[in-house]
């Protein structure tokens, strides 16, 4: 493998100076499950790798107020088992069990899944359904962004060289609020997404408070689905509706053809899949 | 590149290793340790053949830096073995039920249905085959796998009682 230094910061502060030389290629490494695979495939060309693993505020997962809190070193395992996210993010628990394999999950970051930016990611449409922002921290300070304006292109993001994302946010999911996730693979383990989609939707009686619905693997980046989303705010939960939500969903996206499963395909089984777990996510708001 | 010297236990025994920066976790442990059990597979996390037990959860060797696991406790399938040579009951029910032919995933698949039982003793059929869908057998031995996991669960419930 490819020779770099490796340096394990134990604070926050000292991993951002370690990210800010720029006379060496300098990268983070989180869970390693791409990074090293990366490097391996000369994907990756560090000079230097920062591990942000010895850090123990970015381990933190916490409840501020209304707000969930998740460190960027939180691993997929921690969405779980971890009591506040098991309560918190039903729709990223449920991502969380179609993830990879056990060993993966125990390495793996939700940080790292969202900052590899694969079009396919599985963290990222739960993440998007919840509404998550991403603490973007650089030796200048941290800056935060709306998960959707994180995601730039195929593996393009928002996240300079010098900066980690130190935290992800969310709302804590009001009362009546309804998740459900499809992830479509070609097997149960280690799959990568034909197609996947998140629902989340807040309930007040018969009518739609707010529905957030986020598509993967059917764009050049994890999408919300706005237009879909924009009908159904404010709107009595109907049959008609949940159809014309999932053409408009179908619509919406872009996907291409790949070994996978072909453009036309997912567009159908956005349509099909948009409408299932807008139903889902309805029956369980209740 | 310089190399650092790391202390760590490996399958119950203190262990100083001086390793460089890109050394992976499975060579030291296949190379430096002389413990064959975990092996090289893919090297991408799909096919498991690396997996160990690090400080109680299973992880893939090959995507693990050594220098990583400074301060761990470690176990590959050589330290399932009690000091007066019994076999793990995971290892026994494996060779009951021949749940193995070629054996290259066997080591890994020993340890992780190991971590699996220590977690949920009593595991479902499906829930053995969710916990070890990372763990691949091109022989697709998986029938006989899954009935020694079983078995093992079954054979534990009865020695705890």
């Amino acid at each position: 493998m490819r020779e770099f230094d490796l340096v394990i910061p134990k604070s926050l502060p000292d991993a951002l100076d370690a990210l800010a030389a720029n006379d060496v290629i300098v990268q983070p490494l989180a869970g390693g499950t791409d990074m090293i695979v990366n490097i391996r495939a000369r994907v990756a060309q560090p000079n230097v790798l920062v591990s942000l693993n010895d850090i123990a505020e970015l381990r933190e997962i916490r409840r501020d107020n209304g707000t969930i809190v998740v460190g960027g070193g939180a691993r997929i395992a921690d969405f779980l088992k971890h009591p506040l996210l098991i309560e918190n993010a039903e729709i990223a628990r449920q991502a969380a069990f179609h993830f990879a394999n056990p060993m993966i999950r125990n390495l793996a970051t939700a940080a790292g899944n969202l900052a590899s930016a694969s079009p396919a990611g599985d963290m990222s449409p739960p993440l998007l359904a919840l509404g998550a922002e991403v603490a973007l921290a650089s030796k200048a300070g941290t800056r935060t962004l709306p998960l959707d304006q994180f995601f730039i292109s195929v593996r393009k993001t928002a996240r300079r060289p010098d900066e980690i994302i130190s935290a992800l946010r969310w709302q804590v999911p009001p009362q009546h609020t309804g998740h459900a996730f499809y992830k479509m693979g070609l097997r149960a383990a280690d799959a990568i997404s034909v197609i996947s989609v998140a629902v989340v939707i807040e309930r007040a009686g018969d009518t739609i408070r707010e529905a957030r619905l986020a598509l993967g693997a059917v764009a050049p980046r994890p999408m919300r689905a706005y237009q879909a989303e924009a009908l159904l705010n404010s709107q009595k939960f109907t049959d008609a509706i949940v159809q014309e939500a999932a053409r408009l969903a179908s619509e919406e996206c872009s996907p291409i053809d790949d070994l996978r499963g072909t453009a036309s395909y997912r567009r159908r089984m956005v349509k099909v899949y948009v409408a299932r777990m807008l139903r889902q996510a309805w029956e369980r708001a209740k | 590149m310089n190399k650092k010297t790391i202390h760590l236990k490996l399958n119950g025994e203190p262990r100083e290793w001086s390793v460089f920066p890109n050394e992976l976790l499975l060579n030291v442990i296949r190379e430096q340790e002389m413990l064959t059990g975990a092996k090289y597979g893919c090297g991408i996390g799909e096919c498991g053949a690396c997996s160990v037990i690090v400080n109680d959860q299973v992880a893939l060797s090959c995507l693990t830096l050594a220098i990583a696991v400074e301060g761990a406790e470690i176990t590959t399938v050589e330290g399932l073995v009690k000091a007066d040579g019994e076999l793990d009951p995971v290892q026994a029910a494996f060779l009951d039920y021949t749940a193995y032919q070629c054996g290259y995933c066997t080591p890994a698949m020993i340890v992780v249905a190991r971590t699996l039982l220590d977690e949920n003793p009593q595991p479902t059929e499906m829930q053995v085959r969710e916990y070890m869908r990372g763990n691949l057998c091109r022989c697709t031995g998986y029938a006989s796998i899954v009935r020694a996991v079983l078995a093992a669960a079954e054979k534990e419930k009865h020695l705890a009682h």
